[in-house]
C-alpha cells in the first residue's frame, strides 16, 4: 500500500515536472503591446543619453520596453517590415524603430513630419538607437 | 566601443567632403543557423550597420547582439545571457579590406573580404568570399561563412551539446546605398 502511494507520488511529480519544463521551453516572447512601458521618453533624449555615455545608456535602456515620442523623418518598408526613423537634433543619429508585422499593416496611415509615439524593445546603439518589435501607440 | 564610433565618425565626416564614395545600409540582414541532432536553431538580425568605403576599399560592419531574434524566447534568453554574454559584449564587429573590389559591376562576382571579426570580445582574422554586384547606385553584398564557437570562447554546456552545433553557419545580405547627408 505504502509503496503504491510513493510510486503514484513520484509519477505525479514526474508529470508536473515534464509539463513545467515544456512550458518553460515554449515560453512566449514578450508581447510589446500588452506589457507595461519601462521608460517613456523622446527620441532626442534617448539619443542624447547614448551619445553621452553608451555604457550607462546600455544598462538603462537595453531590453527595456521603451515608449518614444518623436517626429517621423523617414518611413520605409524593407522585406515586408516597416522601419520608421525618428528625427533628433543630432545630424547623424536618429531613433530607428523596426515595426512588428501588425504595426507594419498600419504604416500607410503615417506621414513624414507627423509626431508619433512608438513602443518597442531597445536593442542598442550603432549610428542610431534601435528599437525592435515596435507598435504604434498614436 | 569608442573606436567603432570614431571609425564611423571618420567615415561620415569624410563622406561630406567627397560625396558618392561611401555606401551604407542600416538594415542589413544576418542570419545564423545551427544544425544539431536534437534541434535546428536559427536567428535573424535585420538591423545590421554596414559601410563600404570605395576610396580605400574598406568595409566596416557593426552588429547588435540583442537584435538577433529567435523563434523561442528561451533560446534568445540563453543566447544573450549564457553564450554571447551580450550585456558584457553588446556588439560584434567586422572591419576589413575588399581585396578585388575595383572589378565590381552589374554582374555578380566573388570578392574576397579579409579582416578582423570580433565576437564575444575575441578578435579573429577571417577571409570570406562574398558575392558583390553594383546595380544602379546600390552595392549588393551577400554570402555565408562558418564560425567555430570555440574560436570565440563561446562555451556550450555539456547538457545542451546535442542541441547546439559547434560550427554555426552565418549568412549575410546587405544592400548598401550611397550615403550623402
Amino acid at each position: 500500500m505504502k509503496i503504491k502511494k510513493i510510486i503514484i507520488g513520484i509519477l505525479i511529480l514526474g508529470i508536473v515536472g515534464v509539463f513545467v519544463a515544456y512550458k518553460m521551453y515554449n515560453k512566449p516572447h514578450v508581447k510589446v503591446d500588452e506589457v507595461a512601458t519601462d521608460i517613456a521618453s523622446t527620441a532626442n533624449k534617448i539619443l542624447e543619453d547614448f551619445t553621452a555615455d553608451e555604457t550607462i545608456a546600455n544598462s538603462k535602456y537595453l531590453e527595456k520596453i521603451i515608449e518614444v515620442k518623436g517626429e517621423i523623418s523617414e518611413i520605409k518598408i524593407v522585406k515586408e517590415k516597416g522601419i520608421i526613423t525618428l528625427k533628433t537634433n543630432d545630424d547623424f543619429g536618429s531613433v530607428l524603430c523596426h515595426l512588428s508585422a501588425e504595426a507594419t499593416k498600419e504604416i500607410s496611415t503615417l506621414q513624414t513630419g507627423q509626431t508619433i509615439t512608438l513602443k518597442g524593445i531597445c536593442t542598442g546603439y550603432l549610428m542610431d538607437v534601435i528599437l525592435v518589435k515596435s507598435e504604434i501607440i498614436n | 566601443m569608442k573606436s567603432i564610433i570614431t571609425i564611423l565618425c571618420c567615415f561620415l565626416c569624410a563622406t561630406m567632403s567627397t560625396g558618392q564614395e561611401r555606401y551604407l545600409t542600416k538594415n542589413g540582414t544576418i542570419n545564423f543557423f545551427s544544425k544539431a541532432p536534437i534541434e535546428n536553431i536559427t536567428a535573424d538580425n535585420n538591423q545590421v550597420l554596414s559601410i563600404i568605403d570605395a576610396t580605400n576599399n574598406q568595409m566596416a560592419i557593426s552588429i547588435l547582439m540583442k537584435s538577433f531574434l529567435f523563434k523561442k524566447a528561451l533560446m534568445q534568453e540563453h543566447f544573450n545571457e549564457n553564450y554571447v554574454e551580450s550585456d558584457k559584449y553588446p556588439k560584434a564587429t567586422f572591419k576589413g579590406d575588399l581585396l578585388n573590389f575595383d572589378a565590381v559591376n552589374e554582374t555578380v562576382r566573388v570578392v574576397k573580404v579579409k579582416g578582423i571579426l570580433t565576437i564575444h570580445g575575441i578578435s579573429k582574422e577571417i577571409t570570406i568570399d562574398a558575392n558583390m554586384a553594383k546595380i544602379k547606385e546600390a552595392i549588393l553584398v551577400d554570402g555565408e561563412f562558418i564560425i567555430n564557437l570555440a574560436d570565440f570562447e563561446i562555451e556550450i554546456p555539456a547538457v545542451v551539446a546535442n542541441n547546439i552545433a559547434k560550427n554555426i553557419r552565418v549568412s549575410f545580405n546587405f544592400n548598401h546605398e550611397p550615403y550623402n547627408k
